[in-house]
C-alpha cells in the first residue's frame, strides 16, 4: 500500500510535467492553428538557461529560474514575429517542419556549448525526502505537484478574469469575429507563442529535479502528444488532466506490467483513445 | 492508347534527361564508387519519400511516422532473407509489411483526419521503434541485425554499380506504378479528398476508405524502400528509423513539391546531399566552431527552416497539377 502511494505520487509528479507541456502545445494550437514540434526543445532550453544563469553566472536560483522562463517566453514571441507567423493559414506540414527545424537548431545550439553537451547536470533543488509517518515522499515530487496546481490556478484566473485572457480565448474560438470585435489578433498570436514557450520552460524547470538537466530531456515532450490528444486537442484543462492521468497510468504500468511495457503505455492509450473516444476523454465538453 | 503511351514515354525521357546530367556530373566530380553509392541512396530514399508524397501530397493527410514503415519493410526483408528467401521474392513481403503498418497506423484516426493522422502515425512509429528494440528473440534488439547482399539465383549485387542499377530500376517501377495509380479512380479520389473532403463525400467518394488506401499505398512504397535499404546498408537497428528519419522523409516530400511524384527524386537528392555538404562547410569553419558537436544539428535545422521559409511550396513548385 505504501509503495503504491509512493508510485502514485511520482506518477502524478511526472504527469504534471506531461500535462504542462501538453497545455503549452494546446494553447498554441488553439490560438494560432499551428502545430508546435519544438515544445520539448523549449523545455530543454529553459532548464539549461536557468542552470547556466545559476551555476555559471552565479545568480540566485529563484532569479535565474524566473529569468530563464521570461527569456524563453521572449524567444517564443520573437520567433513568432519573425518566422512562425509565415506558417499561419498554411497546411499543418509547414508549421510541423518549421518548428521541428527550429527545435533542431536549439538542440544543436545547446550541444555546441561544450559544458552543456558533456553530461547531466543537476539544479540544486531540495533532493531530500519528506516522511509522513511511515510514508516517504520525494520533496521534488511535492514541489512539482504544488507548482503545477498554483500555475493552473494562475492560468485559470488569467483566462477568466483578465481582458487579455478573454481576448486570447476569443481568438481561439473564432479569430475572424475576434478581429471584428477589435481584438488585435496578430498580437494575441505573439502572446500565445510567448505563453506556450514560457510554459514549456516552466515544465523544464519542474522536470529538472526529477530527471536532471541534459540534452535529450526534451524527448519527454513526445509524451505530451498523447496527453493533448486524450484531452481532446482543444481543451486546456483537458490537456493538464490527461497529462496527470498518463503519468499515473505509466507509473502503475511500471508496477503491474512486465519490464518495458511502461514505455508503450502512452502511445497505446493514444491510439485506443482515438479509436474509442474520438472526441477526447472529456467528450469534447472541455473549455478553456 | 499507343499515342498516350508514346506521349508518356516522351515525358519519361524528358524527365530522365536532367537526371542523366546530374549522374554524369557526379561521376566526373566525386568518383565512380562514391557517386554510384550516393545514387543508390538517392533512389532508395526517393521510393520511401514517394510513400510520403502519396499520403501528404496526394491525399492531403499528415504522416509523422513514415520511418517506422521503412523499418517494418527493412526488418521483414532482413528476417526473410536470413531464412533463405531470395531477395527479390522477399521484397513484396517487405512492401506488404509496410502496407499493413500504414493501415494500422492510420486506422485510429480514419474518421478524424488531418492532425489526428499525424498523432496516430507518430504513436505507431514510437510503438514500432520500441517493439523492435524490445523483441530481442526476433530482432536482436538494439544490437541490430546484419543483412546479406541482394542476391538472386547465384547473382549478387555486390558492386556499387549493381546496387545502383537495382535501386534505380525499383524507383522507375515505383514511379510508373504511382503514375498509373494517380491517373486512376483512386488517385482522383485522393485529390478530391485533399482539395475538399465534404465535396468529395458529396460526389459519392468513400472518404474514409480513400484516406486508408493512401496510407496503405504509401506504406507499401516505404516498406519496399526499407527492403532495399536493408541490403545497401547491410546492418539495421531500431534507432536508424527514428523520428529524425521520418522528418527527413517529410522534408524530402516537401522539397520535391509534395504534389508531384517526380519531385520525390529531387527531394531525395537534396536530403542525401545535405550531410556531406554540411561536413564540407564544417571543415571550412575556423577553430573551435568546427569541433562543436552540435554544429551539424544546428546547420541541418537551419536548412530545414530556410527551405520552408524560402519556398513554402517546395522546390519543384506546388501549384497546380498532380
Amino acid at each position: 500500500m505504501l509503495a503504491f502511494v509512493q508510485v502514485l505520487a511520482s506518477g502524478v509528479a511526472i504527469g504534471c510535467v506531461y500535462g504542462l507541456v501538453a497545455l503549452s502545445f494546446v494553447l498554441i494550437y488553439k490560438a494560432t492553428e499551428t502545430v508546435s514540434f519544438m515544445q520539448g526543445d523549449l523545455l530543454m532550453l529553459g532548464a539549461f538557461a536557468a542552470l547556466g544563469l545559476h551555476a555559471f553566472a552565479g545568480w540566485p536560483l529563484v532569479v535565474a529560474a524566473l529569468a530563464a522562463v521570461l527569456a524563453v517566453g521572449g524567444l517564443g514571441a520573437v520567433l513568432e514575429r519573425t518566422v512562425l507567423r509565415r506558417a499561419l493559414g498554411q497546411p499543418h506540414l509547414v508549421a510541423v517542419l518549421l518548428t521541428f527545424g527550429l527545435g533542431m537548431m536549439m538542440r544543436g545550439g545547446v550541444a555546441s556549448v561544450p559544458a552543456a553537451a558533456q553530461d547531466m547536470h543537476r539544479l540544486p533543488f531540495a533532493a531530500d525526502t519528506l516522511a509522513i509517518g511511515p510514508l516517504v515522499l520525494a520533496t521534488s515530487h511535492l514541489w512539482v505537484i504544488t507548482a503545477t496546481v498554483l500555475l493552473a490556478g494562475v492560468l485559470a484566473a488569467f483566462f477568466r478574469h483578465t481582458r487579455t485572457g478573454l481576448a486570447l480565448r476569443a481568438c481561439s474560438e473564432d479569430a475572424r469575429s475576434a478581429a471584428l470585435m477589435g481584438i488585435p489578433v496578430a498580437r494575441m498570436h505573439t502572446l500565445a507563442w510567448a505563453l506556450g514557450a514560457a510554459l514549456a520552460a516552466i515544465a523544464g524547470l519542474l522536470l529538472a529535479p526529477i530527471t536532471f538537466v541534459h540534452l535529450n530531456m526534451g524527448f519527454i515532450a513526445l509524451k505530451a502528444f498523447p496527453a493533448a490528444v486524450l484531452g481532446g486537442l482543444t481543451s486546456l484543462p483537458g490537456a493538464l488532466v490527461a497529462g496527470v492521468f498518463l503519468g499515473v497510468a505509466e507509473a502503475l504500468a511500471g508496477l503491474a506490467l512486465p519490464e518495458g511495457a511502461k514505455d508503450f503505455v502512452p502511445y497505446v492509450l493514444l491510439m485506443a483513445a482515438l479509436l474509442l473516444f474520438p472526441q477526447g476523454l472529456g467528450g469534447g465538453r472541455g473549455r478553456a | 492508347m499507343s499515342a498516350a503511351l508514346s506521349r508518356g514515354a516522351g515525358a519519361a525521357v524528358r524527365a530522365a534527361l536532367p537526371w542523366l546530367a546530374v549522374l554524369l556530373l557526379a561521376l566526373a566530380w566525386l568518383g565512380t564508387d562514391y557517386a554510384l553509392g550516393k545514387a543508390t541512396l538517392v533512389a532508395t530514399y526517393a521510393i520511401a519519400g514517394l510513400g510520403v508524397v502519396v499520403v501528404v501530397g496526394q491525399a492531403g493527410q499528415i504522416a509523422l511516422g513514415q520511418a517506422a514503415l521503412v523499418a517494418l519493410g527493412a526488418y521483414a526483408q532482413a528476417l526473410l532473407v536470413a531464412r533463405g528467401v531470395p531477395a527479390p521474392l522477399a521484397l513484396p513481403a517487405a512492401a506488404a509489411a509496410g502496407a499493413l503498418g500504414g493501415a494500422l497506423a492510420s486506422l485510429p484516426a480514419r474518421r478524424l483526419g488531418g492532425l489526428y493522422f499525424g498523432m496516430s502515425t507518430l504513436a505507431f512509429a514510437l510503438i514500432v521503434e520500441e517493439a523492435l528494440a524490445r523483441w530481442e528473440s526476433l530482432t536482436y534488439g538494439a544490437a541490430g541485425l546484419a543483412v546479406g547482399a541482394f542476391a538472386f539465383a547465384g547473382w549478387r549485387a555486390d558492386s556499387t554499380l549493381a546496387q545502383a542499377a537495382v535501386s534505380v530500376a525499383a524507383l522507375a517501377l515505383a514511379l510508373l506504378a504511382c503514375a498509373r495509380l494517380l491517373a486512376s479512380r483512386h488517385g482522383r479520389a485522393w485529390r478530391a479528398v485533399r482539395d475538399d473532403e465534404l465535396a468529395a463525400a458529396a460526389c459519392g467518394i468513400d472518404t474514409d476508405a480513400a484516406k486508408m488506401q493512401a496510407f496503405v499505398v504509401g506504406g507499401a512504397l516505404s516498406g519496399l524502400a526499407g527492403g532495399l535499404y536493408a541490403h545497401w546498408i547491410g546492418f539495421i537497428s531500431p534507432e536508424q528509423f527514428g523520428l529524425v528519419f521520418s522528418f527527413e522523409l517529410l522534408m524530402l516530400a516537401f522539397i520535391g513539391g509534395a504534389r508531384r511524384i517526380a519531385g520525390a527524386a529531387w527531394g531525395a537528392l537534396v536530403i542525401v546531399a545535405i550531410p556531406p555538404l554540411i561536413s564540407l562547410l564544417r571543415d571550412r569553419l575556423p577553430g573551435d566552431w568546427a569541433r562543436a558537436s552540435g554544429l551539424e544539428l544546428l546547420l541541418f535545422g537551419a536548412v530545414i527552416v530556410a527551405v520552408v521559409l524560402l519556398r513554402p511550396a517546395g522546390l519543384a513548385g506546388g501549384g497546380q497539377g498532380r
